[in-house]
């Protein structure tokens, strides 16, 4: 009974356009986000950069062979021949960004660039390398043994953990999405309980099915259909990144994916539960702005606290003590694991929390629905619902 | 023959409001029971009583001898007195869903969709969305639900406000079928015409207690009263019966009159023939509608 209740809210609000036209437009988002950033004009890593050279027997030609050596691919060079006389009036026609003079100097148009010329000088240190090595007999071969580069090591006194950025992304992202959708789909499982209290569907379900099992059906089928929706966008993001850029994916994201997901999942089950167990307490949707104030409390702690942890500190007090609170750990755990900032035994404590509180919320919800779902007309307060629990 | 439903000595409180102070009611397999009484009688929380929506406070219910159960309850059709339906399934699709969470499979709640969408009358609307239906198709949709898992038992709240005379007909005719197939119905409706033409037997509530229960027939002859209705050949005479007004609403040439059943009618019509010329004379019972009022004390 739980699957074919979850299996009708998969189909009718799969089919409903908001849903729809929602689901289109982030999936949109993400595959077009990478594109465009490649796209955009000088978001290639490489810098295009133009540098007039003055013609110079000593070290023109030799300057052209290593400059694009030395400058490596984060430039796109551009070494453009001058005479000694056009150099000035090129410079302020913006022809080139810097001119490379006998004796060697540099001509910059009003102020220097530190790396360009530090650049410049170690291309020009190369070819006068090039040049006395030859006036010595020594052959380019022998010039690049003699200055082959040392293999350097590092070792760390401390570990230093795996943080990198890529895993701060998916935890941030992780963030966005353990604020947005709980909210997204909590609201519409709260709405759809609204709808069945309103028409009085409720009494035809409830002749056949208990209020358990229509509780849990809804959770599920509201769970699945978020999970696809994020399968969708995260599945063509990520096809997306693969397919526009060179992401090296390293493996402490591997180890971080399954927190993410299992933390996003709990969120998801907790927050669907707690509308629907909200929307059971009214009857009209013009009562829904007051119910759910409670319920977004949370979200709305755990998303700014998790931001602040995501990019400032990750071990302030409030930030530890809300990885803890299972109503907030959902955004908090990946935020902070993503930072290297929670031990692996108090991460399977939060989870266990979490996990242990879904189980213990859906059986409270499901004891809860018995008494509210079939009262109409004005709204159950929390005290009123815990007195009915407790009589029960 | 065995009762299939028995409710005795109902009562259900809500806070400070008496909702059912003790109902009791029973019926037999393939009867078709009118389950009357004004608004606010009791008639919607028993019949949520016995559909488990309403926690009632002390009585009992039983269904086919037994105690009535979460499975036993399984075999009831119910139809609420607002429309129950998902306004945005479609009409096939929401018969089959229902006759699944009543425990039929997927292939047979298919089945038996398909025939209920054509006995109500809803082929050509099979795919349409519920809200995209008229009032009286939304109801016929609502019936096909009640029967989808062919129940033994049929609890249907109002089930005639607001239809066409076509949509009336057509349910009327599903309840006498089920009736001749065996089903028990248990229907509660203000349009009493309607509950004489259908009901094997009445039962009327009144501020959460039975009144009175039996046969139409029986209950009307059981009313102290008779109705005399005189069609004078012309004008109508100054006659009445000793110690009894004419009704105030008679029209011209007509003589009405509430008289006493132990009234001897032949000394009456005697005495009225000397008064003038008689063209027809009515003495009988009174209607459903008139034992309703008597009962219910209004």
């Amino acid at each position: 009974m739980i699957w074919e209740v979850a299996k009708r809210e998969i189909t009718i609000r799969s089919r409903t356009k908001s849903y729809r036209i929602i689901t289109a437009f982030i999936l949109l988002l993400a595959i077009a986000g990478p594109i465009a950033v490649k796209l955009w004009p000088g978001s290639d890593d490489a810098r295009e950069l133009a540098i007039g050279v003055v013609q110079d027997e000593n070290f023109s030609a030799d300057f052209e062979a290593t400059a694009p050596l030395v400058f490596g691919n984060d430039y796109d060079l551009d070494i453009v021949p001058v005479e000694q006389s056009e150099v000035d009036e090129l410079l302020a026609q913006d022809a080139f960004e810097v001119a490379v003079e006998p004796g060697p100097t540099l001509v910059w148009k009003s102020s220097a660039e530190p790396e360009v010329g530090l650049l410049i000088g170690a291309s020009l240190q190369q070819s006068a390398l090039v040049g006395r090595a030859g006036e010595q007999g020594m052959t380019p071969t022998e010039l690049g043994e003699l200055l082959a580069p040392i293999d350097l090591g590092e070792r760390f006194v401390e570990d230093q953990g795996e943080t990198s950025d890529i895993v701060i992304t998916m935890a941030f992202i992780g963030l966005l999405m353990a604020f947005a959708m709980p909210q997204v789909f909590g609201q519409l499982a709260m709405m759809s309980v609204i709808e069945e209290k309103a028409s009085r569907v409720i009494e035809v379900l409830l002749s056949h099915i208990r209020p358990r099992t229509l509780l849990a059906g809804k959770v599920v089928g509201i769970s699945l259909l978020s999970v696809a929706q994020m399968v969708l966008v995260c599945g063509g993001m990520l096809a997306s990144l693969l397919l526009t850029t060179d992401v090296d994916i390293p493996n402490s994201a591997y180890l971080f994916l399954p927190v993410l997901v299992i933390c996003l999942l709990l969120g998801l089950v907790l927050y669907i539960t707690l509308f629907s167990l909200v929307g059971s307490l009214i009857s009209r949707q013009e009562d829904a702005a007051q119910v759910m104030m409670p319920v977004f409390l949370p979200i709305m702690g755990g998303y700014f606290v998790g931001t602040n942890a995501a990019f400032g500190n990750a071990s302030s007090l409030l930030a530890r003590i809300l990885t803890y609170v299972p109503f907030t750990a959902p955004m908090l755990l990946p935020v902070r694991v993503a930072r290297d900032a929670v031990s692996t035994p108090m991460m399977l404590v939060s989870l266990a929390g979490m996990a242990l509180t879904v189980v213990l919320l859906i059986r409270l919800a499901g004891r809860a629905y018995e008494f509210t779902l079939l009262r109409t007309g004005s709204r159950i307060g929390w005290g009123e619902l815990v007195q009915l629990l407790r009589s029960s | 023959m065995a009762d299939r439903l028995v409710v005795e000595q109902l009562h259900k409180r809500f806070d400070d409001i008496v909702a059912v102070d003790g109902v009791d009611l029973r019926i037999e397999p393939g009867e078709i029971l009118g389950f009357l009484g004004p608004n606010g009688a009791g008639k919607s929380t028993t019949m949520r009583s016995i559909l488990g929506l309403v926690a009632y406070d002390s009585g009992s219910i039983t269904l086919d001898g037994e105690p009535i159960g979460p499975t036993s309850r399984r075999s009831i059709g119910y139809m609420p007195q607002e429309r129950g339906l998902y306004m945005r399934m479609k009409v096939h699709e929401h018969i089959a869903y229902i006759g699944r969470l009543a425990g039929l499979d997927s292939a047979t709640a298919n089945d038996r969709a398909n025939r209920w969408v054509e006995r109500v009358g809803l082929v050509e609307r099979r795919d349409d969305l519920i809200q995209e239906l008229s009032t009286g198709n939304q109801q016929r949709v609502q019936l096909a639900v009640s029967l989808v898992h062919e129940p033994s038992l049929l609890v249907l709240d109002e089930p005639f406000a607001g239809l066409d005379p076509v949509a009336v007909a057509t349910l009327s005719d599903v309840m006498v079928e089920q009736m001749e197939s065996g089903v028990s119905v248990i229907f509660s409706s203000h349009q009493l015409e309607l509950v004489q033409d259908l009901t094997d037997r009445v039962t009327i509530i009144a501020a959460g207690r039975t009144r009175v229960t039996g046969t139409v027939t029986d209950l009307r002859n059981s009313s102290p009263d008779r109705n005399l209705e005189i069609v004078w050949q012309g004008e109508a005479p100054h006659w009445q019966p000793p110690d009894i007004a004419p009704l105030p609403d008679s029209p011209a040439g007509v003589s009405r009159f509430v008289v006493p059943s132990a009234t001897n009618s032949a000394d009456l019509i005697a005495s009225a023939s000397q008064a003038g010329s008689i063209a027809s004379i009515r003495y009988e019972p009174p209607s459903l509608d008139q034992v309703f009022l008597e009962v219910v004390g209004q």
